[in-house]
């Protein structure tokens, strides 16, 4: 196995996209993400990778859009600022079929807000942002050594799905520095089935498009695209299961808010306090899968997030009034400590 | 074993360099580490903090009590003085600082880093003081592994004024 090195968040997950055969970034920089595009210029040149700053992120993600129909890795990295004006691009990519890895550093909104850590992008990147009906796969890091390891998995999603995948990392994550172990170095995959790069000895030639002709084959488009949504849904629900098994209180938090968690269910086990968490890790899907077991038995769950109450609707969807669902949230970039949690549960249990 | 621990000062005083170190070390012997940086938008000038957990499990990356808080500026010093563990270090830089913690609960050491740094080396070693200071308090990282990282991390012509402080800050912490 791989050294482990020191590495922040951010840093980690550049070279992993690297390793990746991710050979073609186009970005503007913003605070919490910055670091992304810095690291990945500076290995510009040894590499052999194409490195863009836009004028915009309108630009990037459809410059990303374009090395996409290409066959080739692409991605660019934002903040919520940033993504909001890549949601047309977003849109375009998922009904044409196009797959690009995308990261979200979420920090504190709505506008400018600030630049510390937070969850608030839940609703923007789970259920669309963008126009009409589409989705994208979004996986959501808690530690250093997942967004590393999340940099080959979004772009192996993308392309067997052929759907943009978006990394939900926030200023925590993002500037926090851990031990990880990088993910080995993949050589890129031969030519794309899906490439535009004219016919050279394929019997045709590949079109990308969003466009059908009349509302018959409009809406047979939508449903093939669909029919992908459903196939992803059924089949890459991600999630980790803490403690579920005899808990009373299932707490729900991912990211960031996961993290803290960890550290209050050590301290509610050690009081005797029967508490579990269930921490998705694909927030599109939503694992619900995970909560078929624990409805219907008095168990209690408890969602926290570092945003004014998002993924608790789906966790209200997933337990269809058979469970009873608290939330707790905080905003602004404050994130509890887990005492803070701790003292929650608490006051759950009475 | 667990430690947490809160570095807390103003940009340019290497606050969070000295986390990076402390953080370098203990990964070494095979801990889990999480250093999580807080600064503002100011290249100097601004609040500069960072929140380390050395553990052997992953945990949360935000501490709710430490068991050692540098500070470095008197603001630091009012926001964190109530994040000390009961029975825990609080580290004062009293070059910078001339107000009294309020705690009895805790052990309170003050240490003139500028003035020690300047006798051993020169004044741009203070954080390699306080970084002593803080190893002093810690059963996970010795004296030899912080020396270690100063040789892996400085420039050679660095390193025998930087160890030199590091041993003075050390030295200092009964």
């Amino acid at each position: 196995m791989a050294d482990k090195v020191f590495m922040q968040g951010n840093e980690a997950f550049a070279e992993a996209a690297i390793r990746s055969g991710c050979k073609f970034f186009f970005g503007y920089p913003i605070t919490p993400s910055s670091e992304i595009p810095e690291y990945y210029a500076k290995k510009a040149p040894a590499e052999g990778l194409t490195f863009i700053q836009a004028e915009t992120e309108v630009s990037a993600f459809n410059m990303v859009a374009g090395v996409a129909a290409t066959g080739k890795r692409g991605m660019t990295a934002t903040a919520g600022p940033g993504f909001s004006l890549g949601c047309e691009a977003m849109s375009y990519m998922s009904a044409a079929s196009l797959p690009a890895v995308i990261v979200d550093c979420m920090r504190p909104g709505p506008a400018d807000g600030e630049i510390l850590g937070s969850q608030g992008d839940y609703n923007q990147l789970t259920k669309g942002g963008g126009h009409g009906d589409y989705n994208t796969i979004v996986l959501a890091p808690y530690s250093v050594q997942e967004y590393a390891d999340f940099a080959p998995l979004a772009f192996d999603l993308a392309e067997k799905y052929r759907n943009p995948v978006v990394i939900a990392s926030d200023g925590t994550i993002a500037k926090m520095m851990e031990n990880v172990v990088l993910p080995e170095r993949v050589e890129p995959k031969g030519r794309a089935d899906w490439a535009v790069d004219g016919m050279n000895g394929r019997g045709h030639h590949n079109d990308i498009t969003t466009c059908g002709d009349g509302p018959e084959q409009w809406e047979r488009f939508n449903l093939d695209l669909q029919a992908k949504f459903a196939k992803i849904r059924e089949n890459e629900q991600r999630w980790e299961e803490i403690d579920t098994a005899d808990a009373d209180i299932i707490i729900v938090a991912f990211g960031t808010m996961a993290r803290v968690c960890l550290d209050a269910i050590r301290l509610a086990r050690k009081d005797g306090l029967k508490v579990g968490m269930i921490r998705p890790i694909t927030i599109w899907p939503f694992p619900e899968k995970a909560f078929a077991n624990y409805i219907g038995k008095g168990k209690k769950f408890f969602v926290t997030e570092l945003n004014a109450g998002q993924m608790v609707n789906d966790v209200k969807i997933a337990v269809n009034d058979n469970a009873s669902v608290e939330f707790y949230g905080r905003l602004g970039g404050m994130i509890p400590s887990p005492v803070e949690i701790y003292n929650k549960l608490c006051e759950l249990y009475k | 074993m667990k430690s947490e621990l809160i570095f807390s000062g103003i940009g340019g005083q290497g606050t969070i360099l000295m986390g990076k170190m402390a953080c370098t070390a203990a990964s070494k012997k095979g801990y889990n580490v999480t250093l999580s940086p807080a600064y503002g938008q100011e290249k100097r000038g601004g609040r500069a903090s960072c929140q380390v957990v050395i553990s052997e499990e992953i945990g949360s990356m935000i501490i709710s009590e430490a068991d050692t808080i540098l500070v470095m500026d008197e603001k630091s010093l009012i926001d964190y003085e109530g994040k000390v563990k009961p029975g825990g270090t609080l580290i004062i830089n009293s070059s910078m600082i001339d107000k009294k913690a309020d705690r009895t609960d805790i052990k309170v050491v003050e240490i003139p880093f500028t003035e020690i740094a300047t006798k051993v080396a020169t004044a741009k070693s203070a954080n390699m003081v306080a970084l002593g200071a803080v190893v002093k308090t810690l059963d996970i990282i010795t004296l030899d592994d912080a020396r270690e990282v100063i040789k892996m991390k400085m420039k050679p012509a660095l390193v025998d004024a930087n160890i030199k402080a590091l041993e003075a800050g050390y030295d200092y912490v009964k």
